[in-house]
Parts: C-alpha cells; sequence; structure tokens
C-alpha cells in the first residue's frame, strides 16, 4: 500500500513534468503517427506481393503490430526510463542515495521515473489491434479477449525481467550507458511472427531473447488463431523469470561498491 | 587543400583512437544495420518460396540483403548524433576557431566510426555469407560499377545527413525530421524492399526521390538487374541528387551558421 503510495507520487510528478513542456507533446504525437505509419506502409508493400507471411494474413500481422507498439510503449513509459536512470546513477555513484531509502531498492530503481508522452504509441497499438480485429475472418470473442489481456500481462512481466537483469548487469559492467538500444535492437524481430524465424532463431528467439512471448504469443490471442503450447507455458515462464531477474538484481546489489571506493 | 589534408588525417587520427575505446558500444549500435537486414531477408525468402517477385528470386533476395548490410553501414549518416548536438549545446564555436573547417572534423567522425566498426562488422558479414551462401547473380562489370555507385552513395548520404543535422540551428526538434528521413530510407529507399520489388506506383516516386541513391541503388547495381538504360539514369540521378544536395549544404551552413553566431550560444 505505502509502495502504491509512493509509485503515484512519482506518477504525479511525471505528470506535472510532462505538462511544462506541452508543445513538444505535439511533436511527439506526429513522430509516433509517422513510426506506425511507417511500419504500416512496409506491412503493405510485403503483403502487396503475398496474402499471408508464414500463415499470418494481413489483419493478424497488423494485430501482431498493434501489440508491438502497445508493449514498446509501456516499456518506454514505464520500464526503460527509470532502468536508464539507475543504470546512471550506479556509474556515477549516485545510486548510494537510493540505497538509504526505506523501500526496496528494486522498486524505487524500476518506478522512479515515467516518460508519459510514449502512451501515444500505447494509444496507437491500441487503435491498431483494434482495427485489425475488425478485419479478421472470424468474430474475436470474449474468451480470445481474455486470453489476450492474460498474454499481454504475462509479456510485460517478461519484457521487466528482461529489463532488470539487464539493467544489473551494470553492477559487474559500469559502461552499460545504452542497455535500451540493446533490447531495442533486439525487439525489432518482434514486428514479425517467430514462426518466420528458420529453426535456430525461432529457438533463440523463444527462450533466449524470448520475443515470442512478448509479441507473437498475445497476438495469436487477439487475432482468433489456435492458442499454441507457448500460451500454456507463458504465464509460468513470466513466473520463473520475474523472481530469477528479482533475485539477479540482489546479487549484483551486492556487488555495488559506490563511487569513491 | 594541404592544410586541409594534413588537418583531416590528423582528425581521422585522433577520432579512431577515440572511437576505439568504445567499440564494444559501438558495435552494439552497428548491430542494427545487421538485425534489420536479416529480418527481411527471412521476410522476403520467405514470400518468394520458389517463384520470381518482380525478377528477384529467393537467391536475388539473400544476396541483395546480405550486401544491403554492408551498405547500409557504410553509408550510414550519424552527423544528426554527432554534429546535431554540437549546435545545440553551442559546442561548434571551438571548432569554428580552428583554421579547418569544422565539417572536415564531422567527415573524419562519419569514417572513423565506419573503419572501427568493420573490425567486428567484417566477420559478421563474412560469417553471414558462409551460412546462406547465396548464387551470385553479377558479374566483374557490376562489382566494378558497384564502387562507384557505393562511395556515390556514402557521400550523398552525408550531405542529407549533414542538412538534417544542420536543422539543429533553427529548431530543436531536428530528429522529428530526421525521422521523416529514415522513415522515407526505410519505406523507398531499398531497406523494407529492393525498389524494383515496391508496387508501381510508390516504385515510379522512390525512383525519382534521392532515398534509394543515398543506400539501395549500389545494391541493385551489384546484383546486375539493371538495363545500361537503368544504370546511366541511376548514375545520372545520383550525380543530380550530390550537385542539389551540395548546394544545398553551403547555403544551408552559411546561413545557419550566422543564426549560430546570432544567438550566441
Amino acid at each position: 500500500m505505502r509502495l502504491a503510495r509512493i509509485a503515484w507520487a512519482f506518477l504525479r510528478s511525471a505528470v506535472q513534468h510532462e505538462l511544462a513542456y506541452r508543445a513538444d507533446f505535439f511533436g511527439n504525437v506526429v513522430r509516433s503517427l509517422l513510426g506506425t505509419g511507417t511500419a504500416f506502409g512496409g506491412l503493405m508493400v510485403v503483403f502487396s506481393h503475398t496474402e499471408s507471411l508464414g500463415d499470418w494474413n494481413f489483419p493478424q500481422m497488423l494485430g501482431l503490430l498493434g501489440v508491438f507498439y502497445v508493449v514498446q510503449g509501456v516499456m518506454a513509459v514505464f520500464m526503460s526510463p527509470s532502468l536508464n536512470k539507475t543504470v546512471e546513477e550506479v556509474r556515477e555513484g549516485t545510486f548510494d542515495y537510493i540505497l538509504v531509502k526505506p523501500v526496496p531498492s528494486q522498486f524505487i530503481a524500476s518506478t522512479r521515473r515515467f516518460v508519459l508522452w510514449h502512451v501515444t504509441d500505447v494509444a496507437l497499438g491500441v487503435a491498431i489491434i483494434v482495427i485489425a480485429a475488425g478485419r479478421l475472418e472470424d468474430k474475436v470473442t470474449l474468451m480470445d479477449v481474455l486470453v489476450f489481456l492474460a498474454m499481454i500481462f504475462t509479456a510485460l512481466s517478461i519484457v521487466y525481467a528482461m529489463w532488470l537483469s539487464l539493467t544489473t548487469l551494470v553492477f559487474w559492467w559500469v559502461r552499460m550507458e545504452n542497455v535500451t538500444m540493446i533490447f531495442n535492437v533486439f525487439y525489432e524481430t518482434g514486428r514479425y511472427p517467430v514462426e518466420i524465424f528458420p529453426f535456430w532463431l525461432r529457438q533463440a528467439l523463444t527462450f533466449i531473447f524470448p520475443v515470442a512471448f512478448i509479441t507473437t504469443v498475445p497476438a495469436r490471442a487477439i487475432t482468433g488463431r489456435e492458442a499454441s503450447w507457448l500460451t500454456w507455458i507463458a504465464p509460468i515462464v513470466a513466473i520463473v523469470v520475474v523472481l530469477a531477474a528479482s533475485k539477479f538484481w540482489r546479487i549484483g546489489l551486492s556487488r555495488y561498491s559506490s563511487a569513491s571506493s | 587543400m594541404r592544410h586541409i589534408l594534413v588537418g583531416f588525417a590528423a582528425f581521422t587520427r585522433s577520432e579512431l583512437a577515440n572511437l576505439f575505446q568504445y567499440r564494444v558500444m559501438m558495435f552494439l549500435y552497428a548491430l542494427w544495420d545487421v538485425v534489420n537486414p536479416i529480418i527481411y531477408l527471412i521476410v522476403w525468402s520467405l514470400v518468394a518460396g520458389e517463384r520470381q517477385i518482380s525478377g528477384f528470386s529467393r537467391d536475388d533476395f539473400i544476396m541483395y540483403y546480405l550486401v544491403f548490410m554492408v551498405v547500409s553501414h557504410l553509408a550510414l549518416a550519424i552527423e544528426v548524433y554527432t554534429f546535431g548536438p554540437l549546435i545545440e549545446r553551442g559546442q561548434l564555436s571551438p571548432r569554428l576557431l580552428r583554421p579547418i573547417h569544422p565539417w572536415w572534423h564531422a567527415a573524419a567522425v562519419n569514417i572513423s566510426y565506419k573503419v572501427v566498426n568493420l573490425i567486428m562488422l567484417i566477420p559478421v558479414w563474412i560469417g553471414l555469407f558462409l551460412v546462406l551462401r547465396p548464387a551470385f547473380p553479377g558479374d566483374w562489370i557490376t562489382v566494378a560499377l558497384f564502387l562507384p555507385a557505393l562511395a556515390a552513395a556514402i557521400v550523398l548520404s552525408f550531405f542529407i545527413g549533414s542538412l538534417f543535422a544542420m536543422l539543429a540551428f533553427w529548431t530543436t526538434r531536428s530528429f522529428s525530421f530526421w525521422q521523416i528521413w529514415t522513415s522515407l530510407l526505410f519505406l523507398m529507399g531499398g531497406q523494407v524492399a529492393p525498389v524494383a520489388v515496391l508496387p508501381g506506383f510508390v516504385r515510379d516516386v522512390a525512383v525519382a526521390l534521392p532515398a534509394r541513391y543515398a543506400l539501395g541503388f549500389p545494391v541493385e547495381v551489384i546484383l546486375g538487374q539493371l538495363d545500361a538504360g537503368e544504370l546511366v539514369m541511376g548514375f545520372a540521378m545520383q550525380a543530380g541528387w550530390i550537385a542539389l544536395a551540395a548546394l544545398a549544404f553551403a547555403f544551408v551552413w552559411r546561413s545557419g551558421i550566422k543564426r549560430y553566431s546570432a544567438v550566441g550560444a
């Protein structure tokens, strides 16, 4: 309860910060539109030569694209800003101030900064999903939506665990300025269903950098495709990786030696 | 002229030494140029299957994207990230005092960035070629034509990247404008698909716009799928866009630098 209040305070301060730069908001909306528009154009080009991509048809691919942007937006609002800030502070030694606060360090390291304008990506992603769902051959059932929401939740948990783990590496390698970038490079593969990739790559994208659980699995649910076995193990994977990431954070933390020592 | 060469060489040496410290980080940046072409290599070889798409077989797509990977790295414009911030933060001032044009330094940074990355990228490229072993559809003539096309793409890309970087003289939002250019490169520069594969009217637009000449054109040249007329036209377009971009570059720099001193930032 106390943690929720603290997170709420962080969120409020983020809103106030953002409101101070209202003019930026418009520019950011334009950028988001340009990004999704470009991706949409890319899909159109590919589908001008084919009816389906690895048995995903156009509306289904559109649904996948929507999921891609929803997850990317949530990440950019709630995860990467805080964790990038943490990387910076560990490098500079100012992480001391976090440690002395009477709140679990992992909580504060992952919640204290939000960059709200990326909600435009989430909104656009949702809009794309709705449009895609309307163009599917089969109607989306309530059950589909429920499974989809559960899968989005597991996807976000997995993404969080990955972010936290990447951030934790800073305790070993101090120069980790660009965790965001490492993540984003591989996240790009999530624009396409994991099934289209050749065997070894598919395994890597399922079990090493589990982008399959992040975009493909939720997209399968909302586009009325049959649930694969990945859908059933997704919640278990999510719980395991979140616990593991949290443990890893504590191990890393014990190596923190501030800047002067 | 001689002092420019000496200065340029000195800049390149110092930038190489400087960037070499960050080679791992830079390699991660360079991974962008590897991962993206691989995605589209896979997408198009899946779409092509056994058939031909606008003259591209599965093997052609594989070859296209492998060469594209190399070209997209070599013809990458980084000036929005390296030069733009200098203007925004007022760090351009000391460079203006040097007896050599600041853009020589920027060009040295550009070249050094790519050279340092090559150390790690060349093994990756060779590895991918060996794994995929696509049949090479070109011949020694297309290889010979590839080199000037590549050089022209690098120069054009540098000028255009610089133009966007110099928008920082007027606006703090130069990144938004830059995104328009990267979108154009993606859709019409040969990234999402070879220009020949783009649907009808989009292809016609792409052939006229500069994006193709700053990125995809050299790849099309080496694959040997352009006939003599298209080749001549392509090189002429490259030359034309370079001339135009160079003119714009000179003009924008001159008016931008006046603003810079006026603001005193």
